[in-house]
């Protein structure tokens, strides 16, 4: 237990550690608030620099861009109606209008205290739920695991895409540049095309950098002279009575933030939309109607999404998958800084774990500090044009794709990747899919291969064990069900049964 | 019809060439190890294969009864092409990217990272030297000093 309490309170008494997760909350609200930088582009441009660091650092940092990210999105969705992130698409919704009642000050206060409630909630979940789902996985057959990420790659492709046919095709292009290289069991070459650069594989940050940084900065341009409008901000500090009367609605919704981030492969967007659509059937009477500027509009997808965070982070320290594409990113960085994510993290590294649950309730206090503050010059940031943006953008994705192996062929490939990726998002298909294919298409080909293995290249008795052991049908259910809901035949059956 | 019903200009040639990808990956797929053993190396690639041709064939039939933007001719549709994905903007700034690679090794991050800055800057704010100038110069400083001093990282 002193153990455990020490290894929480890491960031909290290390001076270099304490400062790296304040500079990376405060760096993430800002990333996470200009529209054009998400997130995930920051860490994944991020992510390369800090391999060389102590894993602690390279978490902290991380950690704190991942809150200030996802809550900063909610800044700019009520200033200038345009979210900053996905996940804070269902924020502008009353957001804005709150804005253009006057409200500004007071809209941002109240996301942010919502936000910080919501991260709590979500690192209390994590803190008390991922030590038991650690020990349970253990009995996880690798089938179970094969089973766990292909149900993940279906619900990030249902969930975020236009159809789930795009999803599951990103998905599964995504597994394929994940398999390139050497076969790590036999040796031999797949997708190298005869090419012994490609022997290596590709790495995934690469990808991720032209997939995320250079796709999103290029579909920028197509905005490259939207105006942004001037906004008057005033009060920001909400009342208590305020914030009490919304208690009751931002613990629900805390609650499904956590569920959704925890399932593999969804994240804050779609928490956000899950909350608010709560949030407008559960209240009954809001003061003004959802859409219109309701409070109610703005805490439900504030507290779901921060709290998603947390939830995101079960999956990822538990079973090694990750929640979201962020937690895709951090499981590859501590791949990178030696550690194993999944069911043995928590007991081989156990530092790890607590070390991340005290850095994230760390994260979401300088979250409430640095949000309260600051809000004048900020107003001023977001205003920054698009035409300084991006092609600053574009050096960041290079130097971060460079310092990797310091390799040009991997900087060309990222460009690659970036024009593929453009094209892939003009035309409707979504890079979460992509990204989320490059981290589980290995580990699906290993369980699979060593389910198939088990019962000795047999078909009918890998078919049969997908059925027969309880947690295999629960989760075979789950994936046909979800396959099924996504057919002309959930149409066909909702219209009967009416 | 409805506009997001309609298909975006060379969205159904984009499809296509998914799909032919998709034959490629599983024809190298099949190259691994066949149809050898449901463990073996390409097994798994040949599944994913597989999956892609199916999901792009679904995209495919999904989009039959959906219609392009009116056009007339190869030309009109290569304008709409160009206007619709490939707006001046993105092309120049695209090429200039390319550019920007091609000259890190030559010239050296600074200097290529500075005219790479600068005339970016300056064509897509239209003019604008001086303030294009004055950021550029802040911009390279920042980034060298964060990634270089601080991060010490390898730039190119």
């Amino acid at each position: 237990m002193p153990e455990t309490v020490s290894y929480f309170l890491m960031a909290w008494t290390d001076p270099s550690l304490l400062l790296l997760t304040a500079a990376g909350t405060l760096a993430g609200i800002y990333v996470g608030a200009l529209p054009g930088l998400s997130v995930t582009m920051a860490t994944s441009i991020l992510i390369s620099f800090t391999f060389a660091w102590d894993i602690n650092q390279a978490l902290a940092l991380i950690v704190g861009i991942y809150c200030g990210g996802v809550y900063g999105g909610s800044r700019t969705a009520i200033l200038l109606n345009i979210p900053g992130a996905p996940s804070a698409v269902a924020t502008s919704f009353d957001g804005y209008p709150l804005a253009q009642r006057g409200e500004v000050g007071q809209a941002i206060g109240l996301s942010t205290v919502m936000s910080v409630i919501g991260g709590l909630i979500g690192v209390l979940v994590l803190a008390s739920v991922a030590p038991f789902l650690a020990e349970m996985s253990l009995q996880f057959a690798p089938r179970d695991y094969f089973l766990i990420a292909g149900l993940g790659l279906l619900l990030v492709g249902s969930l975020s895409a236009q159809s789930l046919a795009r999803g599951i095709f990103a998905a599964a292009l995504g597994g394929v540049i994940g398999l390139i290289g050497l076969d790590p069991v036999t040796a031999e070459p797949r997708f190298t095309l005869g090419f012994t650069n490609l022997m290596g594989g590709i790495h995934y940050v690469v990808v991720m950098i032209g997939m995320f940084g250079v796709a999103e900065a290029l579909f920028q341009l197509h905005q490259l002279n939207a105006e942004t409008v001037r906004q008057k901000v005033d009060r920001i500090v909400p009342s208590l009575n305020l914030v009490l009367k919304f208690l009751p609605l931002s613990i629900r919704t805390s609650i499904i933030g956590v569920i959704v981030g925890a399932l593999p492969g969804t994240g804050g967007d779609i928490a956000s939309l899950f909350a608010y659509d709560h949030a407008k059937r559960s209240v009954k009477n809001p003061a003004q109607p959802f859409g219109k500027g309701a409070y109610e509009g703005l805490v439900a997808p504030e507290t779901a999404n921060n709290a998603a965070v947390g939830g995101a982070y079960v999956p990822m320290l538990t079973l090694g998958m990750p929640g979201d594409a962020v937690t895709a990113i951090i499981i590859g960085a501590l791949v990178i800084h030696g550690l194993n994510p999944g069911p043995m993290l928590m007991i081989q590294t156990p530092h790890i774990f607590w070390f991340t649950v005290g850095n994230l309730v760390l994260a979401n206090l300088f979250l409430l500090i640095f949000g309260l503050t600051g809000i004048r010059i900020f107003a001023r940031i977001v205003e920054l044009p698009r035409a300084i943006l991006i092609p600053t953008i574009m050096v960041l994705c290079v130097v971060g794709t460079y310092s990797l192996n310091s390799s040009m062929t991997e900087v060309y490939w990222m460009l690659g990747f970036g024009l593929v990726g453009y094209f892939m998002k003009i035309y409707g298909f979504q890079m979460g899919p992509v990204i989320l294919g490059v981290i589980l298409g290995p580990l699906m080909d290993k369980s699979y291969r060593q389910a198939m293995s088990s019962v000795g290249n047999d078909g009918t008795a890998f078919l049969l064990d997908l059925v027969t052991n309880p947690l295999s049908l629960i989760l075979t259910s789950a994936v046909i069900l979800l396959l099924l809901s996504n057919t002309p035949l959930r149409r066909v059956l909702s219209r009967r049964s009416r | 019809m409805s506009q997001e019903k309609l298909l975006k200009p060379g969205e159904r040639t984009f499809n296509l060439l998914l799909l032919v990808l998709s034959a490629g990956v599983l024809y190298e797929a099949y190259q691994i190890s066949g149809f050898d053993l449901l463990n073996a190396p390409g097994a798994f690639p040949l599944i994913l294969g597989m999956i892609m041709i199916i999901a792009m064939l679904v995209i495919l039939a999904e989009q039959r009864h959906r219609s392009g933007t009116a056009t007339s001719g190869v030309g009109n549709a290569a304008k709409q092409f160009i206007q619709c994905c490939c707006p001046r903007e993105m092309t120049v700034f695209t090429a200039m990217a390319i550019i920007y690679l091609a000259l890190l090794h030559p010239l050296g991050f600074l200097p290529a990272t500075i005219l790479f800055l600068f005339l970016s800057q300056l064509y897509l704010r239209s003019g604008k030297m001086m303030a294009s100038g004055i950021i550029t110069i802040i911009t390279t400083i920042v980034i060298y000093a964060l990634f270089k001093i601080i991060f010490q990282v390898y730039l190119p």
